[in-house]
């Protein structure tokens, strides 16, 4: 195979407009394997020591040559940046895996929440036995190839248009274009490890994959290789930063592969490592021009993927179609769009607290070309998203601090709450679809429990933005529950949880949309409006009245809750349950972005590109039985 | 050779929009003739505001007075902030409200060949510019800053050279029935730029840096300054200012019962008068500064023998936080809030049991300000050095910001803060560099106010100075103000929008895309960005096309105006017709004149195009005849600027003549009230000024009332200005003591609490900053914290009946006075100044007690 030479290294001063002062960032090609050792690499919870494993930094790569150096010293320069996202990961291993620790998924427990939210809307009733089927393979679904969700409808279910060729040889289809000898100038370089065969060949069959996107680079790393710094390929864009990317749990195969990052520039490539083959989707922004700060195969599907693009829209891409150019379908959707456009509305216009809008369905019947759905829930950056173990629901936060949740199958906004205060950064479910965590920008992490639509807990530990939450499994029960948390603080941070040890707040009622907030509401309500002659926007369109006698007054249940979501207003942080941490430590030099959990350990990165593996206390592993965990993140 | 240059740099580049910018700046040459971005925005911008808050002033810098220029913007943005100043004192008689317009010379523009300055200034002294190292013009020797079109000089020349260019250059206190001070100065800057008939230009405070530095010695020299030092001071004058006019208006309008002032009728009742002077002044009309910016911090300390928690209370004017590396704005405050021991050689000493004792101490806000003015303490003293040196820790701050560190009892705890005014300082110490502040506008989103040049920015850009970007620039202090969560959401959505369409730009840059259509999109250009601009961003004359096609009313009108034009406005919010009109009523002189005859309203409905058409023509006749207004309004200002003119003249010779009389009493009273209490000055001094009273009275058509009144007060102290100062401050400081009777628990508790030295205020801080600072050679001892402890009073906490009153305007007075105040107390007593250090400019007056007796 040919070959590339090594990529030159930069001088370090041309690289970056560097003023003097600072030092100037060591520009390195090379991945760099080091295993710092000592007590400051160490840390203690209830459950024993961990340590760190070893610190793999990804190099950083220098702007494209063709890029001009930033000569401009001014810091007040007003030129946009590209965006970037630091590092983020996802861990793959190819093989399939038993089912997830015994204990995790406590079917009753579970059923009963997920059951209630999804009551919510009767017309859902058909599914609620469904779900404790799925509850099953909850977890293991998100990465376990050909699990079957026979009571979870899929995605877009019923639109013959959608329905797959399903091949159940495993020849899949392999994207269009050859990245080694790609011409695009799209693409940079492609550094291909040279014997990449043999090492995939040698490898163990449950080691670990990791995918990693660093500003304009991609990498594929095999972790279970003892010369893991060497990446197995290596992909530089030439000015588009690859912002986000997801690895298909189902169609994952030792010979197959499928890969799909989002770029700055909105552009989508869909990238099949082995074959070294990719395709471009959302070419030039066709679709969507603005970057994709979030994108994840949808749970079940070969083929479909699920985007979150900076502007508030989710789009849903089919892997294999071609790009359409896109104009909303639906009437109001065409409305909403004219107004984003040109004609800001101040008061009224398309409410975006109360619905979402589909401007094009899953349903649609025209199904030839991307975008499969197209949803706009705002005209805010998405941040992130994160899809339900059952695979039912969304959960997606925004820059302007909204969580929303959605069903995603039946295209509907089913909750919306807020932060306390800034956008929100990140978002996870816990492993059985109880619970959802959102970080942001007012350093806590938030413990909503989706199936009451209340604020369980407010996490406080962190000394800046949390950038990144996600739960140990392995240290899940049905009642307690444990996840970790990153910040731009450089700190790790461990939680334990159990709902009962909790003091929930005394208006949280069974019932959801009622009473159970109002009361709250109207105290919070009452004295943020003081100064405000103007209505209530938010409950413009609610039964509730403004006034804030509200306590007594309760909402007619789901006819209407259904149609119009009422926002939950922000709770005051005197009714609100303070969680500390059992750690917080610092664990890196610079900002962190991302953390995972696996049966061995914690991997958290950095903006820098420091890959650390830390790893669990090794007397006492708690599910010894289980085979080594990829999970996405 | 720019030209050249910039073929250059946009072959090279090809990517930012700048460059565009920049090049077709080049074609054009005529630097009038084309529109900075600031311009771009407003050009559809429609009838001028009365509140003010669409004026986009920079402010001239004649050496680094850049610390002033930042601040000053601030303030100015801060709405209710220039409210007040612009209308206190409340002025009697509305229909004479524009009798104090401020004299206003505007200069003549600089010569565009180059060094030609306005006689008798030289103007582009050197200043600090964004050339923190010798970067950039290595590579391009011949190139001087200001000749390249994307610079910041460059920016500021052409602003200059553009203009109008106000100054103000005579003094006009008498309007403002008030001798002149930092108040006056701060008010004839908010008014000049108010009156101002255009939206951009240049706008020198000269003169009120000249009295500020007039009043503040340390300030008194051509050095870099602390721009949050600088915060301080002005609101604590504007404070004091405002505070000694209203004691005055009462002092002598006791005396002098005959002239009403607003003040007097008020407290006609003597116990009505009493009351209020327990309130120490804090009437409505003065405590305006103190509602706005003023919160109340509580110390709460618990002592670990006994448990005995005591708690003591302290205003403050602004909140001084400690960094930490990669931490936030949020747990920055957390950390002040934070459990503190007090051991060693800070133990406590315990009332309850009568020693020094370990304890715990805490400190929680109880008041939240409005107005919420964090300092970021960039600056630390190393001893290393013995110097102050600057922290590039990167501190992240949210737009949006609730505090934890409330009290239980404190009302409304999750109010919500939005971030307005970022100030910004680039350097890299204390001793260099430049401050500018990026502020958001009421309807304009952010805006970058460098000196001079007056940039609208995007809202990332704010996000831009967390510290670890390279450029040294570094948020230094952060306005928060209180708003309203639906106000938030609102604007939430509003920012959606323009954010949205700068990332779609963004991901066009990063794909190479060509601009389709390049000018509409320039990235600076925000005249669609901003949804909920009002009725003055409405062409009215399209308004008026739409409202002819749709007869459903305003809110049909809303929704009809199509995507390219301006923003739906809301009617209401017109500022020259109070009334919500329907929009056809909306009929200003000039669109009688533009507006076509409403026959073509089947042709508009038919045919877009030449609607467009129609429309453009429209705007073209709109727009002659708003010049031709323009320029009527022009003529009749002048001609009531000469008007005007010769009535100061009159008034001059008036005043003179009064002044004369003055002096001769103001130098006999001088020596009596050397020994006198401050309190008897103001009748001594109204009786003889009189005549000159009633001369005015009878001269001009003025009332009677507070403005001439004023004027008297004016003419009556004119001479003894200064010993009236003093003697006031003295009044104020003896009475220091006596006010603090009523708060006394832990007086000691504070004194006694550990220093923290890790931030190296290095003892008596006044504010973070200046203490230690070799900034200012003058001393600035006296300053901090430990002139307000009396050096003999005895250690004790609960009991101390003179306690330890903080007043900043004791301490400021006694450093600016520089001889009354005890003399810095020298570290060598335990106990340490930690509040001191963490927050600045308390102004710890308590309503109680201050002029009882």
């Amino acid at each position: 195979m040919f070959v590339l030479p090594p990529p030159p290294r930069y001088p370090s001063q041309v690289g970056y407009g560097l003023v003097p002062g600072y030092a100037a960032p060591m520009i390195e090609t090379n991945n760099i394997l080091s295993h710092p050792s000592g007590p400051e690499y160490q840390f203690l919870v209830g459950e024993g020591l961990y340590t760190l494993k070893e610190d793999l930094h990804l190099a950083t790569p220098p702007p494209h040559p063709s890029e001009a150096p930033v000569i401009n010293p001014n810091p007040l320069a007003t030129t946009p940046q590209p965006a970037t996202a630091g590092t983020s990961l996802s861990l793959v291993n190819l093989d399939i895996r038993p089912p997830p620790p015994p204990g995790l998924f406590r079917v009753g427990s579970r059923a009963n929440g997920v059951q209630q939210s999804i009551q919510e809307h009767p017309d859902e009733s058909r599914s609620s036995s469904g779900v404790r089927g799925s509850s099953e393979g909850a977890r293991a679904a998100s990465s376990d190839a050909g699990a079957i969700f026979s009571n979870t409808p899929a995605f877009g279910e019923g639109n013959t248009l959608l329905a797959q060729t399903n091949s159940k040889d495993n020849k899949r289809k392999k994207p269009k274009n050859s990245m080694t000898k790609s011409n695009s100038s799209f693409i940079s370089r492609v550094i291909v490890h040279e014997s990449l065969h043999k090492r995939l060949n040698d490898r163990p069959a449950d080691g670990l994959f990791a995918f990693a996107n660093i500003n304009r680079a991609f990498q594929w790393l095999d972790l279970s290789s003892p010369s893991k710094a060497d990446y197995l390929t290596k992909i530089l864009f030439t000015k588009a930063h690859c912002l986000c990317h997801d690895v298909n749990r189902l169609t994952k195969t030792s010979s197959h592969i499928d890969v799909i990052m989002g770029f700055s520039t909105g552009e989508i490539i869909w990238w099949e490592p082995i074959s070294q083959r990719y395709t471009r989707l959302n070419k030039k922004g066709l679709i969507n021009k603005t970057p994709v700060s979030m994108i994840q195969w949808i749970p079940g599907s070969e083929n479909l993927f699920l985007a979150a693009h900076m502007d508030g829209t989710l789009v849903v891409y089919d892997k294999e179609k071609e790009d359409a150019i896109f104009s909303p379908e639906d009437e109001a959707a065409t409305r909403a769009s004219r107004e984003s456009i040109g004609v800001p509305n101040g008061v009224k216009g398309c409410n975006y607290t109360s619905q979402i809008h589909v401007h094009k369905s899953v349903h649609s019947k025209n199904q030839k070309a991307n975008p499969v759905a197209v949803w706009k829930l705002s005209n805010h950056r998405i941040n992130a998203f994160a899809i339900s173990p059952d695979h039912r629901h969304l959960a997606v936060v925004s820059e302007d601090g909204t969580l929303r949740i959605i069903d995603y199958l039946k295209e509907e906004l089913i909750d919306l709450f807020y932060s306390y205060y800034g956008g929100l950064m990140c978002v996870c479910w816990s492993p059985d679809g109880k619970y959802v965590l959102t970080g942001g920008q007012d350093d806590l992490i938030s413990i909503w429990c989706i199936s009451e639509s209340t604020l369980i807990a407010r996490c406080q530990g962190h000394h800046s933005w949390v950038t990144s939450v996600a739960f140990d499994p392995w240290q899940c029960d049905g009642k307690n529950y444990r996840f970790g948390s990153v910040g731009e603080d450089c700190r790790l941070c461990l939680w334990d949880f159990s709902v009962g040890m909790l003091h929930r707040p005394k208006a949280a009622s069974v019932r959801q949309r009622g009473s159970s907030f109002s009361s709250r509401f109207a105290s919070l309500q009452r004295a943020e409006t003081q100064n405000t002659t103007t209505s209530n926007r938010l409950r413009s369109d609610s039964n509730l009245s403004s006034s804030g006698d509200a306590p007594a007054e309760e909402t007619p249940e789901p006819t209407t809750a259904k149609q119009n979501v009422e926002p939950h207003p922000v709770e005051p942080r005197a009714r609100t349950a303070m969680l500390p941490p059992v750690l917080s430590k610092i664990v890196d030099d610079d900002p962190l972005c991302w953390l995972d959990f696996t049966k061995d350990g914690i991997v958290t990165s950095c903006k820098s590109g420091h890959l650390r593996t830390w790893n669990r206390p090794s007397g006492d592993s708690s599910t010894p039985s289980q085979s080594q965990h990829g999970d996405d993140n | 050779m720019a030209g050249f240059f910039n073929k250059l740099k946009s072959a090279g580049a090809g990517s930012s929009k700048t460059d565009n910018n920049a090049s077709s700046k080049n074609k054009r040459d005529e630097p009038a003739a084309e529109l900075t971005p600031l311009e771009r925005i407003l050009q559809n911008a429609g009838p001028l505001r009365e509140d003010g808050s669409d004026k986009y002033f920079g402010l001239e810098n004649f050496g680094n007075t850049c610390y002033c220029n930042s601040i000053l913007q601030a303030l100015y943005y801060s709405e209710p902030f220039r409210e007040n100043v612009v209308n206190y004192p409340p002025l009697d008689i509305p229909s004479e409200g524009k009798t104090n317009k401020v004299k206003v010379s505007i200069r003549p523009p600089v010569q565009v060949n180059g060094n030609a300055t306005a006689p008798g200034r030289q103007l582009p002294k050197p200043r600090q510019g964004f050339t923190p190292g010798p970067i950039p013009m290595t590579i391009m020797q011949p190139i001087r800053p200001e000749d390249r079109p994307d610079a910041p000089e460059y920016k500021k020349k052409q602003a200059m050279i553009k203009g109008p260019v106000l100054e103000l250059a005579q003094e006009n206190p008498d309007a403002y029935g008030m001798e002149e001070c930092t108040f006056t100065g701060l008010k004839d800057i908010f008014t000049a730029l108010i009156q101002s008939n255009s939206r951009t230009g240049v706008i020198s405070p000269q003169r009120f840096l000249d009295i500020f530095k007039r009043d503040n010695e340390m300030f008194r020299n051509s050095m870099h300054q602390d721009a949050h030092e600088f915060y301080g001071l002005v609101l604590n004058d504007v404070i004091s200012n405002v505070e000694a006019y209203a004691r005055r208006m009462q002092e002598s309008g006791k005396m002098n019962g005959t002239i009403q002032s607003p003040l007097n009728q008020l407290s006609s009742s003597p116990s009505l008068m009493r009351s209020m002077m327990a309130s120490n002044f804090r009437t409505p009309e003065t405590s305006w500064v103190h509602d706005i910016f003023e919160g109340v911090l509580v110390s709460e300390t618990r002592c670990l023998t006994c448990e005995t928690a005591s708690q003591r209370e302290e205003t403050f004017l602004d909140l001084s936080i400690d960094l930490e590396e990669h931490s936030s704005v949020t747990s920055c405050l957390r950390k002040f809030s934070a459990e503190e021991m007090l051991c060693e050689r800070n133990k406590f000493h315990c009332d309850h049991c009568g020693g020094l004792q370990e304890a715990e101490k805490r400190m929680k806000i109880k008041k939240l300000p409005k107005v919420l003015a964090l300092h970021l303490k960039r600056f630390k003293y190393t001893e290393d050095y013995s110097r102050l040196q600057k922290l590039f820790h990167r501190v992240v701050y949210p737009y949006y910001l609730r505090m934890f560190n409330t009290t239980d009892d404190a009302e409304d705890p999750d109010r919500i803060y939005e971030l307005y005014a970022v100030i910004v300082h680039i350097g890299g110490n204390a001793y260099h560099g430049h401050y500018v502040s990026i502020i958001k506008t009421k309807d304009r989103g952010w805006v970058l106010f460098d000196d001079e040049m007056v940039e609208p920015v995007d809202k990332n850009f704010v996000a831009n100075f967390f510290g670890d970007k390279p450029g040294m620039a570094c948020a230094y202090v952060l306005f928060y103000q209180e708003v309203t969560f639906e106000k938030m959401r609102e604007e939430l959505d509003a920012e959606g929008l323009e954010e949205m369409r700068l990332a779609t730009q963004a991901a066009d840059l990063a794909a190479g895309v060509e601009q389709v259509n390049g000018t509409e999109k320039n990235p600076l250009t925000k005249v669609n960005s901003q949804p909920t601009v009002p009725v003055e961003d409405l062409d009215p004359s399209v308004s008026l096309a739409h409202a002819q096609t749709a007869p459903g009313g305003i809110s049909s009108i809303l929704k009809s105006s199509t995507p390219t034009q301006a923003p739906a406005p809301e009617p209401y919010s017109h500022p020259l017709i109070a009334a919500p009109p329907p929009a056809p009523v909306v009929m200003t002189k000039a669109d009688e004149a533009a507006t076509v005859p409403p026959k073509s309203k089947e042709e508009l409905a038919k045919e877009k195009k030449e609607q467009k058409a129609q429309e453009k023509v429209q705007e073209k006749a709109r727009k002659a005849a708003e010049k031709e207004t323009a320029r009527l309004a022009e003529k009749e200002r002048l001609e009531k600027l000469a008007k005007k003119r010769e009535a100061q003249q009159k008034e001059q010779e008036q005043l003179a003549k009064v002044m004369r009389e003055s002096k001769q009493l103001a130098a006999e009273e001088e020596k009596r009230r050397k020994k006198e209490a401050a309190a008897a000055e103001g009748g001594t001094k109204s009786g003889p000024s009189s005549p000159g009273l009633f001369n005015r009275a009878g001269l001009g058509s003025r009332s009677l009332s507070r403005k001439s009144f004023a004027f008297l007060g004016k003419t009556g102290g004119g001479g003894s200005d200064k010993s009236e100062k003093s003697s006031d401050r003295a009044g104020s400081s003896s009475t220091e003591h006596r006010s603090n009777g009523s708060m006394t628990s832990s007086g000691v508790a504070e004194s006694n609490a550990s220093s923290r030295e890790t931030t190296g205020d290095g003892g008596n801080g006044f504010g973070g900053f200046s203490p230690s600072s070799p900034l200012s050679p003058t001393s600035r001892g006296p300053n901090g914290i430990h002139p307000h402890h009396h050096p003999s009073s005895p250690m004790r906490s609960t009991t101390t009946p003179d306690g330890l009153k903080r007043d900043v305007r004791a301490s400021r007075s006694a450093s600016t006075s520089s001889i009354p105040g005890p003399p810095p107390t020298p570290p060598e007593r335990f106990e340490k100044p930690p509040l001191r250090d963490r927050f600045s400019f308390s102004i710890g007056r308590k309503k109680s007690s201050r002029f009882l007796s």
